[in-house]
């Protein structure tokens, strides 16, 4: 009987409609105020984007309060890659205990950004930023070094705050 | 008031012909704009507020000079419109793809029946009872004559309405047909199926306004059912109008029964071969559908032209202040209003329930549409037998 009369009067269909009706009319009486606007995509090339926190970027290796890199190349970021974007040459450094990575490669053409490499990194050497824009026109733009034109894997990096180690 | 010769009376009918048609490409495009933006809405997005391109060309310029002019999101807010002028600029200017193996007739002619269908269904809905507007003195050739609310004013207008709007199943089978592509041909039997189907509750369902108003003229009708039902004419109404709202998404193959084109399972459904105005046609003749279902809903169970929907209106009257009788009469605006509405309704049920099976849109017109509109009907005719 139940089953009958819930086939007969569209409850689910009234609570769906009550449910997107909601939003149309938040996001129809908030969409020309710039306080507080409650659709969750924002007018990407003009404004900014906002990343969520888990969000994915770039490889960034980070350093410590000292200037130094925290890299100690223990190698485990390039034995898990999946796809072998990441080469680590070990190399000395004067005044330095730990190793110091001479070369640390990293070639974003073929990365799937899965962030294993962070997740295996006991130190929170790397982090993968926030960065958005992960577009280049060239294929040697993709290629990031520590030297040379591909001189671009500390910056921008900020600080690394959602740290796995952390949690 | 003079009365017009022959010739004065067929100009005034090409006038209202015109106007009509201009309604209807006014109302067809906002529609479209419409679905991008409230679609976005339900979804928690702003909808389309840019054009595709973005950066150059007349629209480009048209969006970063808006952008530029103070960053108001207002204006923002409506830069899609540009899309729709690039819409129609892209289909006519398409290539016109002819099939190698299609046939060449039927595959033209398939679009031409359903835009005719649609747009040929306007000649029967009266927008206002009576005179809608006099020309003018000073107008030439037709000064001083008065406008009717409708093109033609049929005795049995519901009968040409659902006549001319069933002939809009042969233009989506002939092209399904026509296009000699398994795709297209499955599309065009289920709508086949699907819209024969639901020809019958629709039917059914509008024969309740009939038996209550004693009257096939759809202005006759409208003006009875607002003004001139007792209080228990309310409810075969209201179940009427669920039922024929049901139907009509089914009849104008919107989601969500559009099984003639589900893009998942048939790549375009009925005219996946169709490209340039040819496709063009399909989509406008879809819209001007939307609309036609649109102003029978607002004209048999809105109330029409007038304020109050479901017969509320001749209820009311008597207790409207003579100060408010602006609101107690009827106006085309009414109309327009509630048509608007229910295309509105179409896009917010499009943007909330998925579509359904292939059986359980049969299984829904013929074992539950169909007893209800029988029930419905039975419902008219008791109160129209006791209480009317």
């Amino acid at each position: 009987m139940n089953k009958i009369l819930r086939t007969l009067i569209p409850f689910d269909i009234a609570k769906g409609l009550a449910i997107t009706g909601k939003h149309f009319s938040k996001v129809f009486f908030t969409a020309n105020r710039r306080k507080v606007p409650l659709h969750i995509v924002s007018e990407y090339p003009e404004v900014v984007a906002k990343v969520q926190p888990r969000y994915r970027g770039r490889l960034t290796l980070l350093k410590d309060e000292q200037g130094e890199i925290k890299c100690v190349c223990c190698l485990a970021c390039e034995k898990i890659c999946p796809t072998q974007v990441i080469t680590i040459e070990k190399g000395k450094k004067e005044g330095r205990k730990m190793p110091f990575p001479v070369r640390y490669d990293f070639e974003m053409e073929r990365c799937i950004f899965c962030e294993f490499c962070v997740e295996s990194c006991g130190f929170d050497s790397i982090i993968l930023n926030h960065q958005f824009e992960l577009a280049a026109y060239n294929r040697e733009d993709f290629s990031l070094g520590m030297e040379g034109a591909g001189q671009n894997m500390f910056e921008p990096s900020p600080v690394g705050k959602f740290s796995v180690a952390e949690d | 008031m003079p009365t017009p010769t022959l010739t004065q009376s067929i100009v005034i009918t090409l006038i209202q012909c015109l106007l009509v048609v201009i309604f209807v490409f006014v109302v067809v495009p906002l529609t479209v704009f419409a679905e991008r933006k409230v679609l976005g809405h339900l979804q928690q997005r702003l909808g389309s507020t840019r054009v595709a391109s973005g950066h150059v060309g007349i629209t480009g310029w048209m969006n970063r000079g808006m952008w530029k002019w103070g960053r108001i999101p207002v204006l923002s807010y409506w830069r899609g419109i540009p899309g729709l002028v690039a819409d129609v600029l892209k289909l006519i200017l398409k290539e016109d793809i002819l099939p190698a193996k299609a046939d060449k007739f039927v595959f033209f002619i398939a679009p031409a029946l359903s835009m005719v269908a649609a747009v040929v269904v306007f000649a029967a809905v009266s927008f206002v009872p009576g005179v809608f507007f006099t020309f003018p003195a000073w107008f030439p050739f037709v000064g001083g004559l008065p406008v009717s609310g409708g093109i033609a004013d049929i005795n049995v207008g519901l009968l040409w309405i659902l006549g001319v709007a069933s002939v809009g199943v042969y233009g989506i089978v002939l092209a399904g047909w026509a296009s000699n592509s398994k795709y297209p041909l499955l599309g065009g039997l289920r709508s086949a199926a699907q819209m024969v189907s639901y020809e019958v509750p629709l039917a059914m369902s509008l024969l309740a306004p009939v038996v209550l108003s004693a009257s096939l003229n759809f202005g006759e009708m409208s003006a009875r059912m607002a003004t001139g039902l007792p209080f228990w004419g309310l409810v075969p109404q209201i179940l009427g109008f669920l039922i024929y709202l049901t139907c009509g998404f089914a009849e104008t193959n919107r989601l969500p029964f559009d099984m003639p084109e589900a893009e998942n399972e048939l790549v375009a459904g009925f005219h996946t071969e169709y490209s340039g105005m040819k496709f063009g046609f399909f989509y406008l003749a879809e819209y001007i559908n939307m609309t036609v279902v649109a102003a029978l809903a607002s004209g048999f169970f809105l109330g029409g032209p007038w304020l109050l929907p479901f017969g509320l209106q001749g209820l009311v009257n008597p207790y409207i202040p003579a100060a408010l009788s602006w609101f107690a009469e009827p106006h085309a605006i009414f109309f327009v209003v509630k048509i608007i509405f229910i295309l509105f309704t179409y896009i917010w049920v499009r943007g909330t329930i998925p579509r359904y099976r292939y059986d359980q849109v049969m299984s829904v017109a013929w074992k539950y549409l169909i007893p209800m509109a029988l029930f419905n009907l039975l419902l008219a005719a008791v109160v129209r037998c006791f209480a009317v």
